[in-house]
């Protein structure tokens, strides 16, 4: 029998959707053009040539070395592309991704990125080409609400305060707007220079939706130890309870 | 000018459960001035600047921001923040219910209002060193003392005052 990682413990609903997301069995929601992604990230225009740091590896004559022949390169790495970053901000009100989990995500499913979590912010660097292609990927599932999570290069600030009146993450630089249509739109690039066209991704999740598909434990929505007056915490709590009393009493040594 | 009552002032705080936009905020302050009552009152919010302040962007306008006019009484001001929080003083209790009235009927959403100690008595240390012994009490509280910019708009039935 194939052998199906256990990515993560519980049994809730965010517990499911934390596995979805460190497994990468996501589902598509939308589908946004790959120039207009690349229009929003803001490092090349779209369907410019990617700029190149080196040859291409082919070109380069690598040593001979055992790992390299093994590892196969990315097409970014392949072709020599720079390293380019993307950032999300995710807002604590029911957003479907955090930091964490978008880490988690990246780590496991896109070769060759590095991601980095901060508190409201989560960055990934990858070469160019491998970039775009994770961030499409990131856009288009359900790890995205384009009301609650927005890409920022800089000037983060939102993800803990509250929302906007319309239900769009407060973004001081405004980088998307919601359009009369019910859609929302990317009127400024990831680090706010305005864009030549808005670029429409869609229309925001209902509350309801977002709780649905949020990674988020929260009082108000799924909290990790039980709603009060009926305290039975999460099977997340437990296992991490467990690997925090194996770590402490004697180091954790799974065996 | 102090202003003095004979009555003890109530210290209000009003949050909202969303940021508001200009015109709900004109439309609730405007509330708030018609209950009448009121010594001070204070505005807080993040900031909106006017230009965009890091990254490769730097420097560039961010028009969103800009000439956020909003008019209470015959005054006009112009937002400096997004409106999330209102902190004012009340010249005595019996104003409190209709300024929970005026923000039911300003706010289309949820809000929290409570009465509590949200202005200090005294100038802090950095204050004093920007603003020296402070004649008008009613400024304590009203500003940052270590803001690059003063952001102060006082609004009372005797005099506006705008910086």
């Amino acid at each position: 029998m194939a052998y199906t990682p256990q990515y993560y413990p519980g049994s809730t609903s965010v517990g499911i959707n934390r596995r979805k997301h460190m497994s990468g069995n996501l589902e598509k929601l939308r589908d946004i053009p790959e120039a207009d992604i690349v229009a929003i990230m803001g490092h090349r225009a779209p369907g410019a040539d990617y700029p190149s740091t080196h040859p291409p590896l082919k070109e380069m004559g690598e040593p001979d070395c055992p790992i390299r022949q093994m590892v196969e390169p990315t097409p970014g790495a392949a072709a020599g592309d720079r390293v380019r970053y993307n950032q999300f901000a995710d807002s604590v009100y029911f957003a479907p991704a955090i930091p964490y989990w978008r880490s988690y995500w990246a780590a496991i499913n896109c070769r060759g990125c590095d991601p980095g979590t901060l508190s409201g912010r989560q960055i990934i660097e990858a070469r160019e080409r491998d970039l775009e292609a994770y961030t499409k990927k990131q856009m288009d599932s359900e790890m995205t609400d384009v009301a609650l999570c927005s890409m920022r290069g800089c000037t983060v600030h939102g993800h803990s305060l509250r929302l906007e009146e319309n239900g769009l993450q407060f973004d001081m630089l405004a980088r998307t707007e919601l359009g009369a249509d019910g859609n929302v739109h990317y009127v400024k690039d990831q680090v706010g220079i305005p864009l030549d066209k808005k670029i429409n991704v869609g229309k925001p999740m209902s509350e309801a939706e977002a709780k649905k598909r949020t990674t988020i434990f929260r009082f108000d929505g799924v909290p990790l130890s039980g709603t009060v007056g009926a305290r039975k915490p999460d099977e997340a709590l437990e296992a991490t309870h467990h690997m925090w009393t194996l770590r402490s009493m004697w180091g954790f040594r799974p065996e | 000018m102090v202003t003095t009552s004979d009555t003890d002032t109530v210290q209000v705080e009003i949050v909202p459960s969303r940021f508001l936009t200009p015109k709900t905020a004109q439309h609730l302050l405007e509330e708030i001035y018609e209950n009448g009552g009121i010594i001070r009152i204070m505005i807080h919010g993040p900031n909106l600047p006017r230009t965009v302040p890091y990254g490769p962007g730097r420097g560039t306008p961010i028009d969103e921001n800009k000439d956020l006019l909003i008019r209470i009484g015959d005054q006009v001001l112009e937002l400096t923040v997004k409106v999330g929080r209102i902190r004012l003083e009340l010249e005595g209790d019996q104003y409190y219910t209709g300024l929970k009235a005026a923000c039911e009927r300003a706010l289309p959403f949820s809000f929290q209002i409570k009465k509590g100690k949200f202005f200090p008595d005294r100038l802090t240390v950095s204050g004093y060193a920007k603003y020296g012994r402070v004649e008008d009490e009613r400024l304590l509280g009203l500003t940052d003392p270590k803001a690059k910019k003063n952001k102060l708009a006082m609004l009372s039935d005797q005099k506006v005052t705008e910086n």
